[in-house]
């Protein structure tokens, strides 16, 4: 391969027009091709059990996700203009071609059943608008006779109302958020209008997230050039180091397009990704030019160009080989978005390291070695061993203690942060505390029973199970216990029809408001509903064949902590509905999406146990050494919890994008320690002085590395601007990688390093 | 000139094609008003068999017992559910009146209860029994109350129809349109299709078979299927006889709690 590059930059300037002419024509195929896939259940490994069976209720149970456009009146909505602009926001609503007329539901379009002395009156709350306050209270007095409707449509203190739209799947929309968002601004006043529910929490981040880091990437990539103009001093080294980075994500990107593989949200951090460990081998190949333009001072760009391939082909081949393995690794995940990030960040780095090793050496061999400035032109081999670089060797040497004692403290630290590290699928998190979106979010959560739902699905291979009024029983046991949990705001099931119809059916006396005796009347009971109500809302709690019921739980947070403990509460009745051959299980987007995360989770940590692995035989076979397998994947392993501490110790939560940085941590960790160690065990080799060695391999790698870090930390800081939170972590945590391989790599694993590999070199000699 | 004779011409040829439309057939409405006021008889009894098909594919199956009678100015009705066992014996009465404006008596039994119950219900875009059918779309609804338009005639399972539109007058009805194809031959609607507020096709009926009983025709077997939910409805009757002078006492409270001997 050494030989195939070689014989390839004897044309360079092919070797660059091809380049050149590939990236352009990759850029046309994803600047027109590229889908950007925003369903989230899109993400979901579809034949995963829980998402299959989730799915499958989905549809039974018509279980969707709504929009809740809340209408919110300062003294009480029971007044003619506000309950008319219930009204007139319908039917402005029937006109999206999105939302489905059958599928809003407010105080206008509510059925309501009501007990009288000689029997029933089953009629809207109003079907025209009332004029006057007196119709509008007795529509109160009505409202508040119903417990299915006050608290549930009408907020307990009467000053809001919403209307529910149950939205299709996929018909989310930014352009629907946008027209709701114009439709409530012209209804505004007296009443506020808010919009909240799912769907638009869902919807904006998939949005604001990649539109945030389109807005800041150039900002990044920008402040990276300023940073390697300085540091490179040359335009042209700027620019081809730059390039390789950018022709190869670009270029993968194309070959994903290519492939018809959309964007997900992670793919986001696929450049995030390329751009941190490319610039690296731009950086090394220049290191090495120019220590040899430093120590052959007349040289032609022949024998520059033979050196830098000689040299740093192997390690840059080794580092490229483990950052790929590292990535490679997520194939395994279940997650198709992981699975790609994994294959398509893995290609882009041996894209990477293809184009450092043939752009870089064909542009020495074109322009020559750039104007570099370089400073002092002393003797190199002074430049390198008495360098800051050598005195940080000299400095780790004579304090051993110090650097294992800090090692150790930084690793306890980073343990006790990972206890605290806490699991986030909630979307409304990644917002700003004060945005309109989490604002909303919490006036609607304090007036009603919450934003977020889970489905508890209750199966049975019984027909007519539950019209069994014992099963209704231990089911309203678990539903009023569910009230009690934290961020629980509502529950509603079966058997609240059940109830209300009891008590309708008894003249409204409230002591029948419970559930019927026998499974005949509750068998009359539903056949009386579905006459007379809307039995539409009956399917949603329960199979037309009585052998499956959805429970709702409504919740007043989507974060998986709440999620979870809904789960644990329901977990516990198992064995009692197993009793009455009934299956508890879970469905909804809610826990879809916990259940998500925990899969991207625990893919994630597998993974990077096994790149782990990975990195120590890949090394111990560049090396033939075992002891030196061990030695590079101090870095990488020290980097890690680091990582996953700073995490714990800083809030930050573990989420599939914040889980997928760990993976940086593999890919820098891994070439620092691959570059440092190839260079100090070649000069060892050479020289045999292991003083010398250390001191030049901290000179000169220690520099290139020192370097990197600088520059891509310099970058990424830039993202601790944005407005997004989710990328201001990226920005974070990708800095602190850098930083802490950086550092790791100088210390202790230079320490490590020196003692055990001179020891044995001396042991041998 | 020229222009003008032409429009004069193509003015004269509009107005012989209309009249002979209209001499050929009758209008829209003139049609929906056969639909509506054909003979049905002073009574029916018989049984229906509704089928429920949900979405997932599940079906029900009802048996419902049926007496209709004509008394005067008021309709009568009694239904009984026969099947399934745990409903059997449920019964619904209504009394619709003539009279502009007069909404209809309900009531229901519901034999585990023991009592019957008055229903007052308002609104007639409700559906029958949870089934795909509005009680309008069981031909409740008068033909004043929409626009109709005779579009084209059409030949379908063999028999020469009118294809007539009606658009509601109000609004906000819940269709926006519905399209009947009324048969030439028997005066009853043999198929519609149902539009919603938005315009999008939402259900269509099909009237599976139409028998002649007693010089009456009557419809023995309809489906309507929502296409949106993608649920539907079969109703077939059974049994079917008319006008063996039902008398009016069987519509009582009392026949609702111990049924027709």
């Amino acid at each position: 391969m050494k030989e195939l590059i070689k014989s390839l930059i004897r044309k360079p300037w092919l070797v660059i027009l091809v380049v050149v002419l590939g990236t352009a024509f990759s850029t046309i195929v994803v600047r027109y091709h590229t889908r950007m896939e925003t369903d989230l259940d899109e993400y979901m490994p579809k034949h995963h059990p829980a998402f299959v069976f989730s799915d499958e209720a989905d549809k039974r149970f018509r279980i969707r996700d709504s929009i809740l456009i809340v209408l919110e009146h300062p003294d009480s909505i029971y007044n003619p203009s506000t309950l008319s602009k219930i009204v007139q926001l319908e039917e402005a609503l029937i006109q999206f071609p999105e939302i489905e007329p059958e599928n809003i539901l407010s105080l206008h379009t509510a059925e309501n059943i009501l007990g009288t002395e000689e029997g029933l009156d089953v009629k809207p709350f109003f079907t025209d608008p009332p004029t006057d306050s007196q119709e509008c209270w007795k529509i109160q007095q009505t409202v508040r006779s119903n417990t299915m409707v006050h608290g549930r449509i009408v907020s307990r203190d009467e000053r809001a109302t919403l209307i529910a739209v149950d939205l299709p799947d996929k018909a989310f929309s930014q352009s629907l958020y946008q027209r709701l968002l114009t439709l409530a601004t012209t209804y505004e006043g007296p009443e506020k209008i808010y919009l909240a529910g799912r769907p638009i929490v869902e919807g904006t981040m998939a949005l604001l997230g990649p539109r945030d880091m389109a807005r800041m990437g150039p900002l990044v990539i920008g402040i990276i050039a300023c940073t390697l103009l300085l540091v490179l001093r040359s335009w042209i080294r700027t620019i081809l180091t730059l390039g390789v980075v950018l022709a190869s994500t670009v270029g993968s990107f194309a070959i994903m397009t290519t492939l018809g593989i959309p964007m997900y949200t992670v793919t986001i951090m696929v450049p995030v990704m390329l751009i941190a460990i490319g610039v690296a081998y731009g950086i090394h190949l220049y290191n090495q030019a120019d220590y040899y333009v430093k120590s052959h001072p007349g040289c032609d760009r022949e024998a520059i160009v033979e050196s830098v391939i000689e040299t740093m082909f192997s390690p840059v081949l080794y580092a490229a080989l483990t950052t790929i393995a590292g990535f490679v690794s997520l194939v395994t995940s279940q997650v198709y978005p992981v699975k790609y990030f994994g294959i398509f960040s893995g290609l882009g780095v041996a894209t990477e390291f293809f184009l450092s090793m043939l752009l870089i050496p064909a542009g020495i061999l074109v322009f020559g070695m750039g104007k570099v400035r370089t400073g002092r032109d002393t003797e190199t081999e002074k430049i390198y061993s008495l360098t800051f670089g050598a005195r940080i060797a000299d400095g780790v040497l004579k304090h051993p203690k110090l650097v294992i004692v800090g090692t150790i403290l930084v690793i306890l630290l980073s343990v006790f942060g990972i206890t605290r590290v806490w699991i986030n699928t909630s979307f409304l998190d990644n917002f700003e505390k004060d945005s309109d979106i989490v604002k909303t979010d919490t006036l609607v959560n304090m007036r009603f029973g919450g934003t977020s739902t889970i489905n508890v699905i209750l199966d049975s291979s019984r027909e007519d199970t539950f019209k069994d009024p014992a099963v209704l029983e231990l089911m309203w046991e678990v539903q009023r216990g569910s009230l009690e949990l934290e961020k629980v705001g509502d529950a509603i099931s079966l058997v609240d029809y059940l109830k209300r119809m009891n008590r309708v059916m008894h003249e409204d006396r409230e002591e029948f408001d419970r559930i019927p005796e026998n499974s005949d009347m509750v068998a009359q009971y539903l056949l009386l509903y579905e006459m007379s109500g809307d039995p539409d809302n009956l399917w949603k709690v329960v199979d037309s064949d009585y052998k499956g019921a959805n429970l709702k739980i409504q919740l007043k947070s989507d974060d998986s902590q709440t999620i979870k403990r809904v789960v644990a509460y329901f977990d516990t009745y198992k064995d009692r509905f197993a009793q009455q051959g009934i299956e508890v299980r879970y469905a909804g987007s809610g826990y879809k999406s916990m259940v998500f995360a925990d899969l991207i989770l625990r893919g994630q940590l597998s993974s990077l146990a096994l790149s782990i692995l990975i990195v120590m035989g890949l090394v111990t076979l560049m090396f033939r050494d075992l002891r030196l397998g061990f030695v590079a994947s101090i870095p990488v392993s020290i980097s890690i919890l680091v990582n996953f501490g700073i995490m714990g110790i800083l809030a930050i939560p573990l989420t599939s994008s914040t889980a997928l940085i760990s993976s940086i941590a593999v890919g820098i960790g891994v070439d620092y320690a691959i570059h440092f160690i190839e260079r100090y065990k070649e000069t060892l080799r050479q020289t045999g002085d292991p003083v010398w060695a250390g001191r030049f391999a901290m000179g000169l790698t220690g520099r290139a590395v020192f370097l990197n870090a600088l520059i891509v930390i310099a970058g990424f800081m830039v993202l601790l601007f944005s407005v997004f939170p989710p990328n201001r972590q990226v920005g974070a945590l990708v800095s602190l990688n850098m930083f802490t391989s950086f550092v790791g790599t100088i210390t202790i694993m230079f320490l490590v390093l020196r003692k055990t590999y001179f020891a044995r070199k001396e042991s041998r000699k | 000139m020229k222009h003008r004779r032409l429009g004069v011409l193509v003015w004269v040829l509009t107005i012989a094609l209309m009249e002979g439309i209209a001499n050929a057939e009758p209008s829209g409405r003139e049609i929906m008003q056969a639909v509506y006021d054909r003979p049905q008889g002073n009574d029916m009894s018989g049984t229906l068999t509704m089928t429920l098909f949900d979405s997932n594919g599940k079906e029900r199956v009802r048996v419902i017992k049926q007496w209709i009678g004509r008394y005067g100015r008021v309709d009568k009705k009694l239904m009984i559910f026969q099947s399934p066992a745990d409903v059997r014996g449920t019964s619904f009465m209504n009394w619709s009146y003539k009279e502009e404006g007069k909404e209809d008596d309900q009531w229901i039994y519901l034999p585990a209860l023991k009592r019957v119950k008055r229903i007052s219900a308002e609104g007639k875009g409700d559906y029958f029994m949870g089934s795909d059918f509005t009680y309008d779309d069981l031909g409740d609804r008068h033909p004043s109350e929409d626009n109709h338009t005779l579009v084209r005639t059409e030949r379908i399972n063999g028999e020469e129809c009118w294809v007539v539109e009606s658009i509601p007058k109000d609004p906000r009805y819940m269709y926006s349109r519905t399209v009947t194809w009324v048969s030439k031959e028997k005066r009853v609607g043999v198929k519609r299709d149902f539009f919603d507020r938005r315009g999008t096709h939402l259900k269509t009926l099909n009237v599976r078979s139409v028998e002649k009983i007693e010089d009456i025709w009557v419809l023995m077997e309809v489906e309507m299927h929502n296409v949106q939910k993608k649920t539907s409805t079969r109703m077939s009757f059974q049994n079917v006889s008319i006008n063996r002078g039902l008398p009016e006492s069987i519509f009582s409270e009392r026949t609702m709690v111990r049924g027709v001997e």
